[in-house]
């Protein structure tokens, strides 16, 4: 359980980052908190020749939160969102999900965006809340939506030599519901779902986090939680099954908390 | 690469490899061999030590990762002159360890989540220190001892 070897370069501006991504042929890696990506080497996942540790950069750091604005940028530790006031509630109930709090004092809001474990909260967070995702190279910034990011399991629609600057949500707040099924507090959800204004999206299912466009169809035209929503979300729900639980299980138990999360957020 | 840190409060300088985890710093260069390494990938806890005062997984953390950092082992839980911490002496006095291969990073997350002065619940303290393994799942006697560090 020891990384192989890399080169590693500490930038202390985000020109000098961009230019270290761009320059080792497509196999220099971003370095956050390190939380996902340390395991990956420790098991030999991944073998990058250069790790570009983010942590002295300005540009990627500091949070905004206002009524009605959420901007939080890519190397915002999770502990440091814990200790914000005025966050929208179903932001705040979603943190103490994200890994134990030894894990949450070094884990960044972007390092777990742009590692996209299937499971995590982050991803599942900036589909639910429609966020605005800022990405920059050495070629130019560009804004992704967060429909359009995440693509499957450790996979976005970064390009190698991309970095995430930020991540902002409009209109977060009001009533949500978010839950998980884990096995202890702080284990990576086994399925996971939320409901915000009227969005519906399940996690730890599949290989990415998934609208249940028949759900939020369901919910628009007047119909509430119960019997008909649960066979709509049981019958929506794109599931894998793996070494804990099988599909069927993902299934029938993501269709629980869908009717739960649409209840909360009713 | 040059890496100077702090480490229980003393200044600790050298070259590293960008490879090594901040684990293995502290147990096989500066031979502070109470924090412990069961998993090496971040489930178990052992290895939690305090970074910059944040309870941390050392095993999860490169050694230039911590690059200024101040670092806080179990072997600087204690007073200067060797004794015991409060939370030590609760351990001790709950029976809150058996083998004692988890003890040093339950000390260490108890000690961080001691450090913000909330007061938790049973209930809240079970939940947060999940995070660290028992294999003699002796988790009643460590919640016990955490609690009466509060009073």
């Amino acid at each position: 359980m020891k990384p192989p070897a890399f080169a590693y370069r500490r930038p202390e501006s985000l020109a000098e980052a961009l230019d270290l991504l761009a320059g080792e042929g497509g196999e220099a890696r971003a370095l956050a908190g390190g939380q996902s990506l340390i395991p990956l080497l420790a098991m030999r996942l991944a073998r990058p020749a250069l790790l570009v540790d983010l942590q002295r950069l300005p540009e990627l750091r500091g949070i905004e939160a206002s009524p009605g604005l959420l901007r939080v940028g890519a190397m915002t530790r999770e502990t440091e969102l814990e200790r914000t006031a005025g966050l929208p509630g179903v932001v705040a109930a979603a943190l103490p999900h994200i890994g134990h709090f030894q894990i949450r004092s070094r884990g960044t809001v972007g390092g777990s965006l742009a590692h996209m474990d299937p499971a995590a909260e982050w991803p599942a967070l900036a589909l639910l809340l429609d966020a605005e995702l800022e990405a920059a190279s050495a070629r130019g910034r560009r804004t992704i939506r967060a429909g359009d990011f995440a693509i499957g399991p450790l996979t976005t629609a970064l390009e190698p030599d991309e970095l995430l600057l930020s991540l902002t949500v409009r209109g977060a707040d009001g009533p949500f519901g978010f839950l998980e099924v884990e096995r202890r507090p702080g284990d990576f959800a086994l399925v996971g779902a939320g409901c915000h204004r009227g969005r519906v999206v399940v996690f730890a299912t599949g290989g990415r986090p998934q609208r249940l466009p028949g759900c939020e169809a369901h919910l628009r035209q007047g119909g509430g939680p119960g019997a008909e929503l649960r066979a709509l979300a049981e019958a929506e729900i794109d599931a894998t099954g793996d070494v804990h639980v099988s599909a069927a299980y993902r299934r029938r138990v993501g269709a629980r908390l869908v009717d739960r999360v649409a209840a909360a957020a009713a | 690469m040059r890496l100077l840190l702090t480490v229980n409060g003393a200044a600790w300088e050298g070259d590293v490899e960008p490879r090594l985890t901040l684990a293995d710093l502290l147990r096989e260069r500066l031979r502070l061999t109470g924090t412990h390494l069961g998993c090496e990938h971040g489930v178990c806890g052992a290895c939690t030590v305090l970074l910059d005062g944040e309870a941390a997984r050392s095993c999860l953390t490169l050694a230039v990762q911590a690059e200024g950092a101040a670092v806080t082992t179990v072997e600087g839980l204690g007073g200067p002159d060797g004794g015991l911490s409060d939370l030590q002496r609760a351990f001790l006095a709950a029976g809150a360890l058996q083998c004692g291969f988890c003890t040093s990073g339950f000390l260490v997350s108890a000690e961080a989540l001691l450090r913000d002065g909330r007061r938790r619940t049973r209930e809240e303290l079970r939940e947060l220190l999940s995070g660290n393994l028992c294999r003699c799942t002796g988790y009643e006697p460590i919640v016990e001892a955490v609690l009466r560090c509060q009073r």
